[in-house]
């Protein structure tokens, strides 16, 4: 696995029945770049543009996801044993980073698109997601993908981006953006149990740096 | 205080320090790196034919890192078998230790655990890759010096 990790993001689909979000980064081709990445950001913003003008009041300074667009027709490529029959994950409850790409509607798994990465945001629906929270961990995944480009995409380092956007997320229901969802299949709170009166930021260490 | 294989080394001119003896008096020598496949060839000759254990770990912060090797003698008609336990000492800026894989096969995954968690290379080991962490893993875990990668793990919950 000699690629590299890249900066391109996207959000592919939205599923509102289930809450399960599918959102893929591209690497950075090393020809065209400045191209394919303008041309890919106006079919974004007019492909999904009632969910990016909703987002303005994030936070300023949080990178805006750069989405891929949909694709038709995805086929499940390179799954078979002759190809490994495994694939490149990191997998946690809420996050499950595939370097992938996955069509949001019928779930084909093209793997031979492993410039992509897809996030899956929590599909066993613990939480309560409105379209805000999950573009700031959007955001946050894509400042993540920029973070380490160049970085070899291997295991370990999708395990990094997703232990970081797992700790992110708690950091939201520590601080109150979203919540536990009480209809949810399995109800363990494995976050933490919901507490009365609990302040994130009396437990937060100081910066060294502040 | 100098056991009997170390007086049989110096018999044979042959390098090394002694450390004692561990609380079981079995004897304990240190060997350099450089010397020590052909000291592993000479003992297997010598009759230590069968490795207990072979472990590794890292003496100090900043230190150097520490292969050992336990060689048993294993012959008929014996029930206190001669033990020997030698310590090779590698720096840490480049631990590399020839392996004694083709004189005691038995020590081809001990080597292999020992180069996951500590580093330690294993010169002529013929397949040597991590055996415990993910192969992708970065790091050394077992160094004293390692620092844990802040990944979240299912024991978050509680």
């Amino acid at each position: 696995m000699a690629a590299a990790l890249s900066s391109m993001a996207s959000m592919v689909g939205w599923k509102a029945t289930n809450r399960t979000e599918t959102f893929t980064s591209r690497r950075r081709y090393n020809n065209g770049f400045s191209v394919r990445g303008q041309q890919q950001v106006q079919e974004s913003t007019s492909l999904q543009q009632e969910e990016v003008k909703e987002d303005k009041p994030v936070k300023k300074g949080a990178t805006e996801p750069r989405p891929v667009e949909p694709q038709t027709n995805v086929e499940s490529k390179n799954m078979g044993r002759e190809y490994g029959g495994q694939w490149l994950s990191s997998t946690t409850r809420h996050v499950r980073i595939f370097a992938a790409y996955i069509d949001p509607e019928t779930c084909a798994f093209d793997q031979t698109q492993m410039d992509k990465l897809t996030l899956i945001l929590d599909p066993t629906d613990e939480f309560v997601w409105t379209t805000e929270t999950c573009t700031m961990v959007y955001s946050y995944f894509q400042e993540l993908v920029d973070h380490y480009e160049g970085a070899p995409l291997t295991e370990y380092t999708l395990r990094l981006i997703g232990s970081d956007i797992e700790h992110y997320i708690r950091k939201l229901l520590y601080e109150g953006k979203i919540q536990y969802n009480m209809n949810a299949r399995v109800l363990n709170f494995s976050m933490g149990k919901p507490r009365i009166g609990f302040n994130y930021n009396e437990y937060q260490l100081e910066d060294v740096n502040q | 205080m100098q056991g009997h294989l170390s007086a049989w080394l110096v018999k044979h001119g042959l390098i090394h320090r002694s450390l004692g003896f561990d609380y079981q008096g079995i004897e304990t020598l240190q060997i350099k790196p450089g010397d020590w496949h052909s000291i592993a060839v000479i003992l297997y000759v010598y009759g230590y034919n069968y490795l207990r254990s072979q472990c590794a770990y890292d003496v100090a912060p900043g230190g150097l890192l520490a292969s050992v090797y336990h060689l048993t003698r294993i012959e008929y008609g014996v029930d206190q078998p001669e033990e020997v336990c030698i310590k090779v000492f590698a720096s840490r800026r480049d631990p590399r230790i020839p392996s004694v894989f083709w004189v005691w096969k038995s020590v081809d995954f001990q080597e292999r655990e020992s180069y996951d968690m500590l580093g330690i290379s294993y010169d002529n080991h013929p397949r040597l890759k991590r055996i415990l962490m993910p192969e992708s893993w970065i790091g050394w875990p077992l160094r004293k010096d390692y620092i844990a990668p802040n990944f979240y793990e299912i024991q978050d919950a509680h």
